[in-house]
C-alpha cells in the first residue's frame, strides 16, 4: 500500500495537497449543488439520509477508527441528540440554531461521563459496557414520560429565524453544508495534535502514555467528541423525519454506523464518508432491485425488511475477513497498481 | 412461599443464563473471542429442536440430542470458516465478526422459520410436581436439575480431564501449548463446538419456559452479565453468576414492576436488569468475583 510520505511538519499539514485533490473537490461541489434540479424527491430523501449519516459515521470513526475504543452504543447518543432537541425546541422553544449545537453538547456531556469509568475498560469490556449503555438509554426512553415512550414525540421543521425550511431540495441544502463543516472539523482534529493523540493511543496506549500523552484527558476528549458528532446527527435526524420512537435507536443502528466505518475504512475520514454513503444507499438499492423484479417473484418485497441487518451483517463480515482497510483500501491500491504501472510492488 | 416460587423460578431462568454464560466462557477462555451470536446458537438451537418434534414427529429426547450435535457442529463450521482466518487480527475485527455473524444468523433464522411465535409440545408440557406443600411446573425443575448435571460435568471435563487441561493450556498460550504437542487449532475448534452445543441446549429449556422465536437471542446479551459478573475466564464464575443473575432478575421484575418515581415508570424491568448489573460490575470489578486479573506485559 502506498503511503504518502511526510518529509515536512508543513507537508503533513496542509489540506488539500494538490491540485488534483482541489480539482475533484471543486467538480464535487457543483454536482451537490446541482443535485436538487436533475433529482427527484425520493432520490433527493436518500441524499438527505446520507448527510445524516455522514456525521454520525465520522463520529464513530473518532472513536473507534482514530482512537481505538470499541463502542456499540452509539445510537444512544444519537437517541440523546434527538430527544434534547425535540425537547428544547418542543417544550422549551428554544431556536434551533441554538439546539443543534446545545443538544450535541449535551450528547457530549454524556459521553463523557461514560467515558470516565471507560477509562479502566479496555476493548471487550468497553464494548460490553457500551452495549449495556445503549440498552439502558433505550429503557428510559420507553419507560420515561417526559419522553412519551412509544408514542414517540414529534419534532417541528428546522426554523432558521423566519425561514423554515421544508421542501427535500431546502434539506438537502442545508445538510449537506452542516456535513460538509462536519467533515471540515474533523480532518483539522485529526490534522492536530489532538488527532496524532488519538492514533498514537489507538496502536498502543502504554507507550502513548509513556511519550506524556495524557490518557485519561485525551480517551474522555475522544468520547466527547464522537458523542457531540453522533448528538448532532441526531438532532439533524429528528428535524429531518419529524417523529421520532425509542425503536429507531436500537442496537440495529449501532450496527449499521459500525458496517459503515468498517466498510468505508477504519481511521480514515474518506472512508466514513464513502462507508455512509455506500450503507445508506444499499437498502435504497435493494428495494429498487426488488422492485423491478416484483412482477416476477412477489414474494420478494416483504423479505427486505428482514434482510437490511442480515445484510448489513454480511458486509462487516466480508469486509473484516477479505478487505480489512475497507473502501479507501481498494482505492489506494487501484491508485497505486496504476501509479506503478506496469511495475507491481 | 411467594418469595420461594420466585426463587426457583429465578433459579431455573438462571439456570440457562447459566449454561450461555459457560458457552461464553468455553469459547473465550480457549481462543479469546466474546462471541455476541452466542444467543443466536441459542435460538437457532431451539428453532432446530421444533423443527425435529413439530414438524417432522421425532420423539423429543431424539430432536434434542440430535439439535444439540447439530448445534455443535454449526460452531465448529463457524470456527473453521471465520476465524482460522482471523489468527493475529486485532480484537476489535474478530469482535465484530462476531456481532456482524449474529445479524446474518437471525436474518437466515428469519427466512426459514418467519416471525411467528412456537412452542415446542415437550413431556413437561403443563405438568406440576408437588414438593413439600408447594408446587413448580415441571418444565423448571426439570430445567434445573439437568443444568445442574450438565454444569457438573462440564466443570470435571475442564479441570480434570487431558482434554480440558490442554484447552486451558491453550488457552494461556497458544504457541507454547503448540509446542508441547497439542494441536491448538482442534482445541478451539472442540471449544466452538462445545460452546454452541451448550447454547443450543440453553436455547430448548429456554423454548420450554417460553416460546420459540427469533427474538429469544436477546437471551444471549443477557448472558453476557452473567459472565461478566463471575468472571469472564471461570467456568465456576460463569455458573455462579448465571444463578445470581437470575434470581436478581425474578427479584427486580416482582419488586419493581409498576413502581413510578418522578414520572419514571418501572416496567419490563426483566429486560434491563442484566445490563444494569453489567454496567455496575464492569464500574466496580471488571475481572468479576472469580476472574483472574490481566496483567499486561509491556
Amino acid at each position: 500500500m502506498a503511503q504518502e510520505i511526510y518529509t515536512t511538519y508543513a507537508d503533513e499539514l496542509v489540506l488539500l495537497p494538490n491540485a488534483w485533490v482541489r480539482v475533484w473537490l471543486a467538480l464535487l461541489v457543483v454536482i451537490l449543488v446541482c443535485c436538487p434540479y436533475f433529482l427527484s424527491e425520493y432520490q433527493l430523501s436518500i441524499l438527505n439520509e446520507m448527510c445524516i449519516a455522514v456525521i454520525g459515521a465520522i463520529g464513530l470513526n473518532l472513536l473507534i477508527g482514530f482512537t481505538g475504543q470499541i463502542s456499540l452504543g452509539h445510537a444512544a447518543f444519537l437517541a440523546i441528540g434527538a430527544y434534547s432537541t425535540a425537547l428544547l425546541t418542543g417544550q422549551f422553544q428554544v431556536p434551533f440554531l441554538i439546539s443543534l449545537p446545545l443538544s450535541g453538547f449535551i450528547a457530549a456531556i454524556l459521553g463523557m461521563i461514560v467515558g470516565i469509568p471507560a477509562l479502566r475498560l479496555k476493548g471487550l469490556y468497553l464494548a460490553l459496557g457500551t452495549l449495556a449503555f445503549g440498552f439502558i438509554v433505550e429503557y428510559v426512553l420507553f419507560h420515561w414520560d417526559v419522553t412519551k415512550g412509544d408514542l414517540g414525540m414529534s419534532v417541528k421543521h428546522i426554523q432558521l429565524g423566519s425561514y423554515t425550511i421544508k421542501t427535500e431540495a431546502q434539506y438537502f441544502y442545508f445538510l449537506s453544508v452542516i456535513s460538509a463543516l462536519c467533515v471540515l472539523c474533523s480532518k483539522n482534529i485529526i490534522r492536530s495534535k489532538i488527532g496524532r493523540s488519538f492514533k498514537a493511543i489507538r496502536d498502543r496506549d502504554i507507550a502513548a502514555e509513556a511519550m506524556g500523552i495524557p490518557l485519561a484527558k485525551y480517551k474522555i476528549m475522544a468520547f466527547g467528541l464522537s458523542s457531540f458528532y453522533a448528538g448532532l446527527a441526531g438532532c439533524l435526524f429528528a428535524h429531518y423525519q419529524r417523529w421520532i420512537v425509542p425503536g429507531s435507536f436500537d442496537i440495529s443502528v449501532s450496527i449499521a454506523f459500525i458496517a459503515m466505518i468498517v466498510l468505508g475504512g477504519m481511521g480514515t475520514i474518506l472512508g466514513s464518508v464513502l462507508g455512509a454513503v455506500f450503507i445508506t444507499g444499499i437498502p435504497h438499492l435493494i428495494v429498487y432491485v426488488t422492485d423491478s423484479l416484483k412482477d416476477t417473484y412477489p414474494s420478494l418485497t416483504g423479505l427486505i425488511v428482514d434482510f437490511k441487518l442480515g445484510i448489513f451483517s454480511l458486509i462487516v463480515v466480508l469486509a473484516l475477513l477479505f478487505e480489512p482497510y475497507g473502501l479507501v483500501g481498494i482505492y489506494k491500491r487501484v491508485k497505486t497498481y496504476w501509479v506503478t504501472w506496469p511495475f507491481r510492488y | 412461599m411467594k418469595l420461594l416460587e420466585i426463587l426457583l423460578n429465578g433459579l431455573s431462568m438462571g439456570a440457562i443464563y447459566a449454561l450461555l454464560a459457560v458457552g461464553f466462557v468455553l469459547v473465550f477462555k480457549s481462543t479469546g473471542i466474546l462471541n455476541f451470536a452466542q444467543g443466536e446458537l441459542a435460538m437457532i438451537g431451539a428453532f432446530l429442536c421444533f423443527s425435529f418434534v413439530m414438524t417432522y414427529g421425532m420423539p423429543y429426547l431424539g430432536g434434542f440430542v440430535l439439535s444439540l450435535f447439530l448445534g455443535a457442529l454449526i460452531g465448529a463450521l463457524i470456527e473453521v470458516v471465520f476465524f482460522t482466518r482471523m489468527v493475529g487480527k486485532p480484537l476489535f475485527a474478530s469482535i465484530m465478526v462476531t456481532v456482524g455473524l449474529a445479524g446474518v444468523i437471525s436474518s437466515i433464522a428469519g427466512f426459514i422459520w418467519g416471525h411467528d411465535v412456537y412452542s415446542i409440545a415437550s413431556p413437561f408440557t403443563n405438568k406440576h410436581l408437588g414438593i413439600a406443600g408447594f408446587t413448580i411446573s415441571s418444565g423448571v425443575a426439570y430445567t434445573i436439575l439437568t443444568s445442574i448435571v450438565l454444569l457438573i460435568a462440564l466443570l470435571i471435563f475442564f479441570n480434570r480431564s487431558l482434554h480440558g487441561v490442554a484447552m486451558r493450556a491453550a488457552a494461556e498460550d497458544p504457541d507454547t501449548a503448540g509446542l508441547m504437542g497439542i494441536n491448538v487449532n482442534q482445541t478451539q475448534m472442540i471449544a466452538w463446538a462445545m460452546g454452541s452445543s451448550v447454547a443450543a441446549v440453553a436455547g430448548i429449556f429456554l423454548a420450554e419456559q417460553s416460546f420459540v422465536r427469533i427474538s429469544m437471542s436477546h437471551y444471549g446479551i443477557q448472558a453476557m452479565a452473567a459472565a461478566i459478573l463471575g468472571g469472564m475466564d471461570s467456568v465456576k464464575g460463569a455458573i455462579i453468576g448465571g444463578a445470581m443473575l437470575g434470581i436478581v432478575e425474578g427479584l427486580a421484575a416482582n419488586y419493581l414492576s409498576g413502581l413510578a418515581f418522578q414520572g419514571f415508570h418501572f416496567g419490563d424491568v426483566k429486560e434491563v436488569a442484566a445490563f444494569a448489573i453489567m454496567i455496575i460490575i464492569l464500574m466496580i470489578r471488571p475481572r468479576g468475583i472469580f476472574g483472574k486479573e490481566k496483567v499486561e506485559r509491556v
